[in-house]
């Protein structure tokens, strides 16, 4: 990186910083902190849904896995679109309507104390810990790639981000998510130019080399429980879990209830149901791309620095073998590459299949030596290297012209800082609303309120970061936190749907919560190999039907 | 809860964003699916 770079990246931070905290002056009282008066126009709630959603990792180990496993991710997303019109016409009007500060409290409404306190004590539970893996996970990255130590790169995201969310409230983050959505657009779309005008072959030759390594298979129609993208988990198992974030995870719902109106709220959703699947494509495509960039340029054995120096120290005779294999693997897969697509540029389809074919013997070289010392990493170093959040960012800083690493770098913090913003700013709501005004201090004067919730989002930033550190020298605690989180996702969009259901009473509500995460627990132990996507169907389901035979036992009305 | 819509409103609306929505996405998907089906040998 160059000086132009970081000066970019200053720039960014101190812009961030001052805007956000500029946004204070219309948080007088905690209706205003938390909820700006509900005055957000449509598109700035509905940039911020998408911000919020979009983290560092989707910038970085999104188009890392386009790169290496091609567009079939973009199945994940199937759901949302059908998920967010469902959302539009249900929930929605119902939480807007309330008049609430979080969703759980419309619970309390509807059953009763307990359904709230526990469904908001899951949520303060997991978006704690995921809070802390968002810091995280960039932070491991920018670690490696730059040297830095990790409290730094834990600082460098986490201490702006609390503080303008900590003075500017619900304001800061949603106008600040406008800026940062604007700027990672921009970046994605500045990468994806600079390759093609990079690459040594034609976008549509680029395309069939892609596509011979099978990187542009985006659809997988096969039923397969155990997979984790496919068409019909991605449809299914994806509109039930965008269904539980966009509908009962406070981090998004807070996000609309903030529009001026139940149309406005709608609106701001429709913004993601249009352009979240073309966008998650842009990514992998972004990714691709990266993929066919170094069919003609060398890339390194491991791309994760760490992983790399650990190896070589450990079995330096091994890993050099091994790279000495790889060089020349890759100068015959560079050579198909080209022979491919010199075939293709003469027309003549059957020499084009043939070296098309060739190129695919060639890339299946490469990836099985890949693969060896992914696992040579993993022996060596007790821990999978996460190879494929280390691509993207060595492709920009080896390859990207001076500006754009720092545009591209100050765009991953603005997808990390965007995520944690939000959540910090829902964790300090359901704190002050769903436990210190509910239970410590019903009766206070919104000074009072204002103060605790600055207080909290200052305590809730301090502990992501804390946990950011542990969780970064803790690879699986990511997983952990992750798996821990479907455990109860499905069950709590289960809460909701019986909310909507005139007949479904308290005690059905509050049982049939524990029983869908109870369903969960044991689909989960009893078999782990059932993709997680499907957790949430299962818990959702397992709530609405325990709910709904203990509130036909139970008839008598609320 | 004035601004909750009536629900035979609701329900055209439904149907209406329901169609827009998915007609973006057919496109994208379709997309896709050519890109799939001329690349992918």
């Amino acid at each position: 990186m160059r000086a132009l770079d970081w000066v970019i990246i200053a720039v960014y931070l101190v812009y961030v910083l001052v805007d956000g905290v500029r946004r204070s002056k219309g948080t007088r009282e905690i209706e205003g902190y938390f909820l700006a008066n509900r005055s957000l126009p449509w598109w700035a709630v509905g940039l911020s849904v998408m911000a919020t959603q979009l983290s560092a990792i989707t910038l970085i180990g999104t188009t890392g896995q386009g790169a290496t496993d091609g567009m079939r991710f973009v199945q994940f997303y199937f759901g949302l679109p059908l998920a967010m019109v469902i959302l539009g016409v249900t929930l929605v009007p119902f939480l807007h309507g309330a008049r609430v500060f979080t969703a759980y409290e419309y619970l309390e409404r509807r059953f009763d104390a307990r359904t709230r306190s526990l469904t908001s004590f899951l949520f303060l539970v997991a978006r704690g810990m995921s809070c802390g893996t968002i810091i995280a996970a960039p932070a491991v990255v920018f670690s490696a790639i730059f040297g830095w130590g990790l409290l730094w790169s834990v600082a460098l995201m986490g201490v702006p981000t609390v503080i303008y969310t900590m003075i500017g409230g619900v304001q800061a983050v949603t106008w600040v998510d406008v800026k940062q959505m604007a700027l990672i657009v921009f970046a994605l779309i500045a990468v994806m130019v600079t390759l093609l005008v990079q690459l040594p072959v034609a976008p549509d030759h680029a395309l069939a080399l892609a596509g011979a390594a099978g990187r542009l298979r985006a659809f997988d129609f096969s039923f397969d429980l155990t997979n984790d993208f496919t068409f019909w988990s991605g449809l299914v198992g994806g509109t039930f879990l965008m269904l539980s974030y966009f509908g009962t995870d406070q981090s998004q719902v807070q996000r609309y209830i903030t529009a001026k109106s139940v149309d406005q709220a709608r609106s701001s959703l429709l913004m993601s149901a249009y352009w979240k699947i073309p966008l998650q494509a842009l990514v992998l495509l972004t990714g691709v791309l990266v993929f066919v960039f170094f069919l003609f340029q060398r890339p390194p054995l491991l791309f994760n620095p760490a992983a790399e120096q650990a190896v070589r120290a450990v079995e330096p005779a091994r890993y050099e073998a091994l790279d000495e294999r790889y060089r020349t693997a890759l100068q015959a897969r560079a050579t198909a590459a080209r022979a491919a697509a010199a075939a293709r540029d003469r027309g003549d389809r059957g020499v084009s299949a043939t070296s098309l074919e060739a190129f695919r013997t060639r890339e299946a070289d490469v990836g099985a030596l890949r693969t060896e010392a992914l696992g040579l990493a993993r022996r060596v170093t007790g821990t999978s290297a996460q190879d494929v959040n280390y691509v993207m960012p060595y492709f920009v800083l080896h390859f990207l012209p001076v500006g754009l690493i720092g545009i591209f770098v100050a765009a991953v913090l603005a997808a990390a800082m965007s995520s944690i913003a939000a959540e910090l700013n829902s964790l300090a709501t359901v704190t002050v609303i769903d436990f210190y005004r509910r239970w410590v201090r019903p009766e206070a004067p919104d000074a009072h309120y204002l103060l605790v919730s600055k207080a909290a989002t200052g305590l809730w930033g301090l502990f992501a970061c804390v946990v950011a550190t542990f969780a970064a020298t803790l690879g699986s605690l990511i997983v952990v936190v992750n798996r821990f989180g479907s455990f109860f996702y499905g069950s709590i969009l289960g809460v909701f749907l019986l909310a909507m259901i005139p007949r479904a009473r308290a005690t059905g509500a509050f049982f049939g919560l524990i029983a869908g995460m109870a369903a969960v627990g044991v689909v989960n132990f009893g078999a782990p190999s059932v993709s997680w996507l499907w957790h949430n169907v299962i818990g959702a389901v397992t709530v609405v039907a325990v709910g709904m035979v203990l509130s036909a036992r139970r008839s008598s009305p609320q | 809860m004035s601004d909750t819509p009536a629900p035979d409103h609701a329900s055209r609306l439904f149907r209406r964003t329901l169609l827009r929505v998915m007609a973006v996405q057919v496109a994208t998907l379709l997309l896709l699916w050519l890109l799939q089906t001329r690349y992918t040998g």
